[in-house]
């Protein structure tokens, strides 16, 4: 099968093509010509308005393995697909726990059919319960690409820093979502002048900035490396930017859908905003914007935590956190950041750095290379509708959103 | 008419809404002081009162206010029953509903549940109380008994003392006086005051005693023990000590104040009885006016749905 691309954009700063327009054949599993000849091929496919890129990598997907009705590894495929990704790294947080050999081996496994690969993220603890080390050779041994404990954060000092020393020799990450969890108990959105206004009670910027700290001090300490998954506020970034100057190990993640919305959109009560780290404010949102821009978020992630509607069709305080992210994270950065940087800054959040950050190996677009890019159109505006969700759960605030920015296709081969 | 169709909270309130429903509860003030306190306005309106969290005074004065208007009243109190079974409360509500009632007043203690059904169903909701963010009978009937003592809320200086933090009824009274242009103070331990409640427009202030020297009226919350999430201050000694309201305190003052109190009152911690009972104190006069007010909200909601 030889499909050609017909004056598509590349977007790709190792290639000497770099933004340029070029026709690109496929042939099966592997660009064969990078050209401005067109050459014969089975499917050609009109790219004036189109742009391609490294295919995009998800640091950041929860896949509740143990409720498959919320989402299994296939759908989960289907919605990384549509929303231009081609590899995912999943949080440990399955039921079981990525913290055998065996649970890692069977992530990997599960992609050979797939069109997307999956990584494990190891556990750094037990059941992700914050106490007794999981066994870190064995598992690097195994394939994880990080240490987590996922969407559970760890406030416990002293297994930070063990993990921290455990991991240097292995030149493995530990990646931290930074909450300090008594602050945070029984919050359902972000403390500020909205919660009081509905009378929630709060999940304070403190929780994140005193973790985020604390996690920082450790480091300095125990040595090693540690990325900062889904910050969410204005304090955060400035303290990875003041760490990062100092030259501090570390890096450091955004949801996309934290640029997209604010707890001030929560007044509805709608469940699908609930999500934690919550939505914070409009000055937050513009220091993630910025930090986007000048280097300070490295990435930016999926967040995709899908909840059935039996878990969200609820009072607002009872409904559980987290919401579907893959098909909208493109669209969401793009209509929301694109003021802020440039499509080839885009592609190094979604597709580059989350590589860099696990070490591991960045596709390109050059004669030889197996497939693995997408096909994008920057432009393009749409309305999200229901039928753009290809994820087992629904849980989204996008419905009915007009976006900027579509994924097209992606081209993969495992 | 109304600008609303449930009543959610004072928050979607106009200040002609708040000002309609007050000039309302007047007449019907006036028919409960009538030989015959029945009238038959609500005789094909069908009401549930749905109470997923205890309540007395609240409960009763629904159900009053709907018998005095002729309404047909069901009762449903949940915390011991479905719920306890799994039933979620869109089908709990659903199943009320497909009895064919016409509006239902709910106590919950999710904030947001009476907005949440409000989204779901066909039916008048009137939100009698969702956990710590609305309580908006109770602040109409707060409003209703100031005008009654002072002619009017304008310009009139209201202090709401105690647990702010955890009370529907500050929040739904501080959205009602200002709607009507009255100034207002919250005061109590810092623990128990929301870090962001300035940005409301509201004073703030720790020490009782300036607290009363400032306002015309205080109304005083009940110290909620019961949704108190991790302590927020030391000992309820130590709160009546300092933050109690006694004779003595009252008697300092200069000016005379009026005492609210939306009820059940802890006698001996946020007020003491000598206080509660003296001429100082309008809390009988609330809950009687609560019925007044409750009639009215519920004739004017009824008449959005089968205009006469």
């Amino acid at each position: 099968m030889r499909t050609l691309l017909q004056s598509v954009q590349l977007i790709d700063p190792s290639s000497a093509f770099h933004l340029q327009r070029k026709n690109i054949l496929f042939d099966n599993d592997k660009i064969s010509q990078i050209t401005d000849l067109k050459p014969e091929a089975d499917e050609m496919i009109d790219c004036a308005r189109y742009s391609l890129s490294a295919g995009w990598f998800d640091m950041r997907c929860y896949i509740p393995a143990g409720q498959e009705h919320k989402e299994d590894f296939e759908t989960a495929s289907r919605a990384a697909q549509a929303g231009g990704f081609t590899e995912l790294a999943i949080l440990p947080n399955t039921n079981p726990v990525l913290q055998t050999k065996e649970s890692l081996q069977y992530v990997k496994n599960i992609s050979k059919n797939l069109p997307v690969r999956f990584y494990p993220i190891a556990a750094v603890s037990l059941n992700c319960e914050g106490k007794e080390m999981t066994e870190m050779i064995d598992l690097h041994e195994a394939g994880a690409v990080a240490f987590s404990d996922g969407i559970n954060p760890i406030n416990n000092n002293k297994l930070i820093i063990n993990t921290l020393e455990y991991l240097q020799p292995l030149s493995q990450k530990l990646i931290l979502w930074a909450m300090d969890s008594k602050l945070s108990q029984n919050g359902q959105m972000h403390e500020g002048i909205e919660s009081t206004y509905l009378g929630l009670k709060g999940i304070p910027t403190i929780a994140e900035k005193i973790a985020i700290r604390t996690a920082l001090e450790l480091l300095e300490y125990a040595g090693g490396t540690i990325h900062f998954s889904c910050i969410s506020s204005a304090e955060a970034v400035e303290l990875i930017r003041q760490a990062k100057a100092e030259g501090k190990n570390i890096t450091a993640d955004v949801a996309a859908y934290h640029l997209a919305f604010t707890d001030a959109d929560l007044k509805d009560f709608d469940t699908n905003l609930k999500v934690n780290p919550p939505l914070r404010t409009k000055n937050d949102r513009k220091a993630l914007l910025e930090g986007l821009a000048d280097g300070t978020i490295d990435a930016v992630v999926s967040g995709h935590i899908p909840q059935d509607t039996e878990s969200k069709r609820l009072e607002y305080d009872l409904a559980e956190f987290g919401m579907i992210g893959l098909e909208t994270a493109f669209p969401s950065l793009q209509s929301f950041g694109k003021a802020n940087f440039s499509l080839t800054q885009i592609v190094e959040k979604l597709a580059i750095n989350p590589r860099k950050i696990l070490n591991l190996p960045i596709p390109k677009i050059a004669e030889g290379e197996r497939l693995n890019f997408t096909l994008f159109d920057p432009l393009q505006e749409w309305i999200f509708s229901e039928n753009d969700i290809f994820s087992k759960s629904r849980n989204t605030p996008f419905v009915g959103m007009k976006l900027q920015g579509k994924v097209l296709r992606t081209f993969f081969s495992q | 008419m109304l600008s609303v169709n449930h009543l959610l909270g004072i928050k979607d309130l106009t200040r002609p809404d708040i000002e309609l429903i007050l000039e309302t509860a007047e007449r019907f003030k006036e028919v409960l002081n009538r030989p015959i306190k029945k009238v038959p306005s609500l005789r094909d309106i069908t009401i549930a009162n749905v109470f997923f969290e205890n309540s007395t005074r609240t409960r009763l004065s629904f159900e009053l206010a709907e018998k005095r208007l002729s309404a047909d009243v069901i009762n449903f109190a949940a915390s011991s029953s479905s719920v306890k079974k799994g039933e979620t409360l869109l089908d709990t509500v659903n199943n009320i509903l497909a009895m064919k009632v016409d509006m239902i007043v709910i106590r919950h203690s999710s904030v947001g549940a009476p907005h949440f059904l409000a989204k779901n169903i066909k039916a008048t909701i009137v939100n009698a109380g969702d956990g710590t963010h609305e309580h908006p009978t109770q602040a109409l009937l707060d409003s209703y008994s100031i005008k009654e003592k002072l002619g009017t809320v304008e310009n009139k200086k209201i202090a709401i003392i105690g647990d702010i933090s955890h009370s529907r009824v500050a929040l739904s009274n501080i959205f009602a006086l200002q709607k009507q242009g009255a100034e207002v103070m919250v005061c109590g331990p810092a623990t128990l005051i929301p870090k962001y409640i300035k940005h409301l427009g509201v004073k703030v202030e720790h020490n009782i005693m300036n607290a009363l020297r400032w306002c015309d009226v205080a109304n005083v919350l009940r110290i909620q023990l019961e949704r108190q999430q991790g302590k927020s201050f030391p000992s309820l000694r130590e709160y009546a000590l300092y933050f109690g309201i006694n004779k003595q305190r009252l008697e300092s003052l200069d000016k005379k104040i009026v005492i609210m109190h939306p009820g059940p009152i802890n006698r001996g911690i946020e007020l003491t009885s000598d206080v509660a009972d003296s001429e100082h104190s309008i809390i009988l006069d609330q809950v009687e006016n609560g019925v007044a007010v409750r009639m009215a909200v519920l004739y004017l909601f009824a008449e959005k749905i089968k205009p006469q």
